[in-house]
């Protein structure tokens, strides 16, 4: 099993590695770039926590090879902020009291981050099937759609 | 036993054409061809299949990722993510039930990665697209280094994850042919919760109209027998436009009785059989406004 | 920001942002999985395929080949060490040593370089297995002859536990109604998102180990135990933890054991994860049981006499069964008026995996059968279900048969709020829509806070005030996700005057910390809050001494509020906080202040045997209202509506409270509907999300939490417990709702669209 060289962009940096062909990008953002962020839960694509955006869309990286990072473009909720500014899904997240044990989180705020992308004032039913991927099981889910409305229309929305 | 975090060994290859493909694809070694990578890697990571030799990713190969009307057909791709043929304004314009199908499967972060050639390669009796692709009678375009052939949807199944796909041969192109009538459509999945679930009963209902009136009505089921599959002798009680309440109900009945569901932990054979029925008849009463 | 007014507070009973939000929301939070050491192995647990089988031989030869391999233990090696809640019930190896008791326990462990080559090494370890007849289920584990799980349990019965208090033969006779039923609750699981794992490194004599625990200290004692150290040997460090909601992380688990083990023989740090399948099938879950219940009722709805027999299915171990088996009955008695209460609670060994706590714990089974069966009678007598709740809700002060004291209730007001609801008033308007069936159901509970079990139960806290001002509060006490962090900062803001972010919390290192009894029983804003306000209270102390000197005033005259020291009704002579600090550091040749601070309750005798007196200081009341869609011909239910009226206390920060009970609620309705282990001889059919259904965002309905307030004496700021209500007061709820809409009452849990659509059927009521 041969590694192969990757090259890739994360979070806005340039990175070269050399990875085995089973490693997964989860394992790879996790265990060879020190982002631990990024959580494994299920490890098969059943719960969101290992959500990052890859090429601009949510993927489950638990489920993504780590080869086929190559020439793409990948965020993670390291990446999110900038410097020391706090991007406002955040932000939300913090003032709605919208997590607990914080497990879920870094995977919901990139699913909610996506929706926000492509669609600058969801409603209800449209946050709800955007974090439809994304499992929690502290918060009930009611303060995390909250604070994605407040988020959009504070980014600019309705 | 053992719970395996890891995936097993094994190595890549990423061709990027269909040349390389077929070269890389019959070199000897055991090979698994994939896409989307959401139904194999979890069975890779469960052991549930023996580990290839190597994975080749089709996804180098920027010919195969499209979804498009030409030369009179919808056409797929094999890397057409369920996303991008849901949201295509195509699939949307002339195939919504199509569209709805795959909007059903599972959540936005497998529909960004998986495909339709995929959900259906896989052919687990619950594939979402398939009782859609099943009453849009696509086709199916299997290619190995041989050659092509054809083959029909409703041919393809074989049994629960089993089709007639060789060693050597991927899915090259689905096809659907433009209906030449007013369509109305209908996917109604049945599960327990809103979304994430493998469906309990699959149910497509497609009628066709001509001039106002009922030509035809197709009805594809899944999750229901060993493969998705149509309802022909449902279908044959409303043909010609024999439609009524009681046609309506008896087509129900008979879709249910041609229905060979199992008892597993998700649901048992009695309720599958029960909403075989229950589904069928009200797509059919709300398609057809009875 | 959300705030209620719960008195003159400048930080208490506001919402203020959790202090550990932004390291969740950045992902800088650490849990135990992203710690990693130089050096580190990994280790895998095998684990067995069988239910019920001897433990012939284990063939590690192959396995120790491996390149890569460091070292491979197996029960054996832990010497018949056995770990249990109680010193009587310690049952449970670390590994499987000479039967394996469930599908899934642990039989072996390898430490290696990698994961990969720790998987690998596992493939190469053979044992061979005596297969023995299993039993699956707690009615046949009873019977004469059924396969023995312990010697030392020969009729498999784990636990007994008997309350008999008035007479209740007396009560029934002098009913107007009196109604048996069956009822059982089902296989459900914490459903936690982060997996179990911990890293050990032994070192210099002793090991350190991070562990995603809830309860770090038991871990602290079951490693001392278990290796022989001191525990001043052995470090315990809780990372952030990614939910616990008992049972699992609050207890050890195989790997926690094997990591210390390996780590102890290789000499470097060794690291477990397990996989979420592996936590379903092998982890603790709620006891499912069978609930026998019998109640009297008067025809004016006065009910005169309860009595439950309670069979739950233990699994393979005990646990801490006891204190389930206790719970089931020990609030019975509340939160209504129960002169007569009779309970019989039977916990049976089966092959099956272990049932320990789980939010709400043993309560949840009896809680849910006595309401239903309460609705049914209610029904049968032409009452309606909230004046029948209101008719024999208890009000502060009560005292039980079973001398369980309450000092404040809220069930009354909050059930009148329900009842002033559009929710509930408007029910009647629309039953039906088409094919969907609509109904609305109310349930009551009450919740014991600041729970205590046997033994060490104080909680404490140190506060170190550095010279510029800042202090540094050390506690034992663990925050799971429920923010029980962030309330404690508030409190001591509250006492010192000092924002809470002038504070940082210390969290649990047993070389540091204090030893805490844990978080669960929502203890810890009771009790850990109790310590953290005396802790304040004695560095204010020492504090106002030396500005007494000052100012030449007495102590008492020291008033500490906005960030300033001052004397009591004189503002102007006073300093910033952040400088009385440093004159009072830096007095003499340097003084050290440290204030400490202790729980205190809990002191009187609790009769655990016969289940007599206060488990904890206080109790919560709680009184819900749901509304369910129900399709008439799939069952399909779609819940839409929650209105909790939840009395615990004071809520301390709002926001918290309120998301505590969302979830809580949504936990209950998962288990109400959604969520259910299928098995088959002991082996688990769906250990993974896609089966084991857990709510999505799309099935949660809109959730409305209204806070009532008492006043109670036993916990400080008067704040009770919140949110293990909402979990009781769910099932029954939402199945009283089904009952609304469909006519049909359903006694055992999950109540899933199979069940509905067939019941209805059945009833001729499909349209």
């Amino acid at each position: 099993m041969e590694k192969k060289e990757i090259s890739f962009r994360i979070n806005g940096e340039e990175v070269v590695l050399h990875v085995s062909p089973n490693r997964t990008l989860l394992e790879m953002i996790r265990e060879d770039l020190k982002l631990t962020g990024t959580k494994e839960g299920c490890g098969i694509g059943d719960c969101g926590a290992c959500t990052v955006l890859l090429d601009g869309v949510p993927v489950n990286s638990c489920l993504v090879l780590a080869v086929e990072a190559d020439k793409k473009e990948i965020l993670t909720i390291e990446g999110l902020k900038e410097n020391d500014k706090l991007h406002p899904v955040q932000e939300s997240f913090i003032e709605n009291t919208a997590l607990q044990c914080g497990f879920c989180t870094p995977g919901m705020i990139m699913s909610s981050y996506a929706l926000l992308k492509r669609n600058k004032a969801p409603n209800e039913e449209e946050i709800r099937e955007a974090i439809a991927g994304n499992l929690c099981r502290c918060t009930g889910y009611v303060k995390i759609i909250e604070a994605v409305k407040k988020a959009s229309s504070s980014i600019g929305g309705k | 036993m053992i719970f395996y975090r890891r995936l097993p060994k094994f190595d890549y290859v990423k061709p990027a054409s269909e040349a390389e493909l077929f070269k890389v694809i019959s070199d000897g070694r055991k090979a698994h061809v994939y896409a989307g990578g959401t139904d194999l890697l979890p069975k890779l990571k469960k052991r549930l299949l023996p580990p290839p030799d190597v994975l080749i990713d089709l996804k180098g190969i920027s010919d195969f990722n499209y979804v498009r009307i030409f030369d009179g057909k919808l056409r797929i791709g094999p890397t057409a993510t369920i996303y991008s043929v849901y949201t295509s304004s195509d699939v949307v314009k002339h195939f919504p039930i199509l569209s709805q199908a795959a909007r059903s499967i599972a959540a936005f972060q497998i529909q960004n990665r998986g495909t339709i050639a995929g959900n259906i390669c896989n052919a687990v009796p619950s594939a979402d697209s398939a009782p859609a692709l099943l009453v849009l009678q696509a086709n199916l375009t299997l290619k190995s280094r041989e050659g092509e052939r054809d083959v029909r949807i409703e041919d393809f199944f074989l049994g629960p994850t089993r089709t007639v796909l060789r060693d050597g041969e991927i899915l090259r192109e689905i096809e659907i042919p433009l209906l030449d009538s007013e369509s109305l459509g209908l996917y109604t999945k049945l599960s327990v919760r809103g979304r994430m679930d493998l469906a309990i009963v699959g149910v497509a209902t497609l009628i066709l109209k001509r001039d106002g009136k009922v030509k035809d009505v197709r009805i594809g089921l899944g999750a229901v027998a060993p493969i998705p599959f149509r309802a022909k002798k449902a279908e044959e009680i409303l043909k010609d436009g024999k439609i009524t309440e009681a046609s309506i109900n008896e087509a129900a009945k008979m879709a249910a009785s041609e229905s060979s569901p199992i008892d597993d932990h998700r649901a048992s054979k009695e309720y599958r059989l029960l909403m075989v029925e229950t589904l069928v008849r009200r797509s059919l009463k709300k398609l057809l406004g009875v | 920001m959300e705030e209620i007014f719960i008195g003159d507070f400048e930080f208490l009973g506001k919402g203020i942002p959790r202090v550990d939000a932004k390291d969740k929301v950045t992902g800088q939070a650490k849990y135990a999985a992203d710690i990693e050491i130089p050096g580190m192995l990994w280790c895998k647990i095998l684990r067995s395929p069988l239910p019920h089988a001897k433990i012939l031989n284990i063939d590690i030869t192959r396995a120790k080949r491996v390149i890569g391999v460091k070292a491979i233990i197996t029960g054996k090696d832990f010497q018949g060490f056995r770990w249990g809640w109680m010193p009587a019930t310690r049952d449970e190896p670390p590994l499987a040593d000479d039967k394996v008791r469930y599908y899934g326990e642990g039989v072996a462990a390898v430490a290696a370089v990698d994961e990969d080559t720790a998987e690998e090494a596992l493939e190469l370890i053979k044992v061979d297995y005596e297969e023995l007849p299993g039993v699956f289920d707690p009615e046949e584990a009873l019977k004469e002859g059924a396969p023995v799980i312990h010697e030392y349990r020969p009729n498999n019965i784990s636990w007994e536990f008997h309350m008999d208090f008035g007479d209740v033969e007396k009560g029934f006779s002098e009913a107007d109604l009196v109604r048996e039923d069956r009822f059982a609750t089902g296989r459900v699981i914490q459903g936690f998102l982060e997996p179990c794992s911990a890293i050990a490194y032994w070192e210099g004599g002793g090991v350190t180990i991070w562990a995603a625990k809830q309860s770090p200290y038991f871990l602290y004692r079951h490693i001392a135990q278990c290796f022989k150290l001191p525990l001043n040997k052995v470090r315990v460090i809780q990372p952030f933890v990614g939910g616990g909601f008992g049972g699992t992380k609050n207890d050890s688990v195989a790997g926690d054991f094997c990591v210390v083990m390996l780590s102890k023989i290789t000499g470097r740090p060794v690291k477990f994860i397990y996989t979420m399948e592996e936590v379903m099938i092998s982890a603790r879950r709620r006891h499912n049981a069978i609930i026998y219940n019998k109640m009297g009722m008067k025809k004016d709805g006065t009910i005169t006499a309860m009595q439950s027999k309670l069979i739950a299915d233990g699994g393979a171990y005990t646990a801490i069964g006891p204190l389930t088996m206790y719970l089931t009955g020990c609030i019975s008695t509340l939160p209504y008026k129960l002169p007569n209460f009779k309970h019989d609670a039977y916990r049976v060994f089966t092959n099956n995996p272990v049932s320990a706590a789980m939010r709400g714990h043993g309560v949840t089974h009896t809680r849910f059968a006595a309401e239903i069966q309460m609705e049914m009678m209610a029904e049968e007598l032409g009452l309606d279900p909230i004046e029948v709740r209101l008719k024999n809700a208890i009000e502060a002060p009560h005292e039980t048969v079973n001398k369980v004291t309450v000092l404040s209730c809220g069930l009354k007001e909050g059930l009148l709020k329900l009842k002033e609801s559009n929710l509930w008033k408007e029910r009647e308007k629309e039953k039906r829509k088409n094919h969907i069936l609509i109904g609305v159901g109310v349930s009551g509970t009450a919740y014991l806070g600041g729970a205590r079990q046997r033994g060490h139960q104080a909680a404490a806290a140190v506060l170190r005030l550095c010279e510029d001002g800042s202090i540094e509060y050390l506690t034992g006490a663990t925050d799971a996700g429920q923010g029980s962090d962030t309330v404690l900062l508030q409190i001591i803001a509250e006492e010192l005057g000092v924002p809470p972010e002038q504070i940082d919390i210390q969290r649990v290192d047993s070389a540091y910390t204090p030893v805490d009894p844990g978080t669960y029983g929502s203890r810890v804003t009771a009790l850990a809050g109790e310590a953290a306000m005396k802790a304040a209270r004695d560095l204010k102390r020492q504090l106002a001494e030396i500005a007494a000197k000052e100012w030449n005033v007495k102590p008492e005259d020291i008033v500490f509020k906005n960030g300033k020291v001052f004397v009591k009704d004189n503002e102007e002579k006073g300093l910033p906080f952040r400088k009385m600090a440093q004159i009072a550091c830096y007095s003499g040749s340097g003084r050290v202040l440290v204030g400490r601070g202790h729980s205190e309750y809990g002191i009187e005798p609790l009769d655990f045997e016969k289940g007599i007196g206060n488990a904890g200081t206080s109790y919560s009341f709680t009184s819900q209202l749901t509304r369910v869609e129900v399709d008439a011909e799939t069952g399909f239910v779609k819940c839409t509506d929650m209105m909790i009226a939840h009395d615990c206390g004071k809520p301390l920060n709002p926001a918290i409270v309120e998301s505590q009970n969302q979830g809580a609620a949504v936990q209950g309705l998962g288990q109400a509907i959604y969520e259910e282990f299928k098995m088959d001889k002991g082996k688990t059919l769906n250990p993974n999300f896609a089966d084991y259904k857990i709510p999505t965002a799309l099935d949660v309905p809109n959730i409305e939490v209204i806070h009532i307030l008492t006043e109670d004496p036993n916990v400080p700021y008067g704040a009770k417990e919140a949110s293990e209500g909402a979990i009781v007061s769910s099932p029954p709820s939402v199945v009283s709702a089904i009952h609304d809409a469909t006519g049909i009452w359903f006694k055992e849990l999950p109540v899933t669209p199979e069940k509905i659509a067939l019941a209805l059927r059945e009833k001729g009521r499909g349209s």
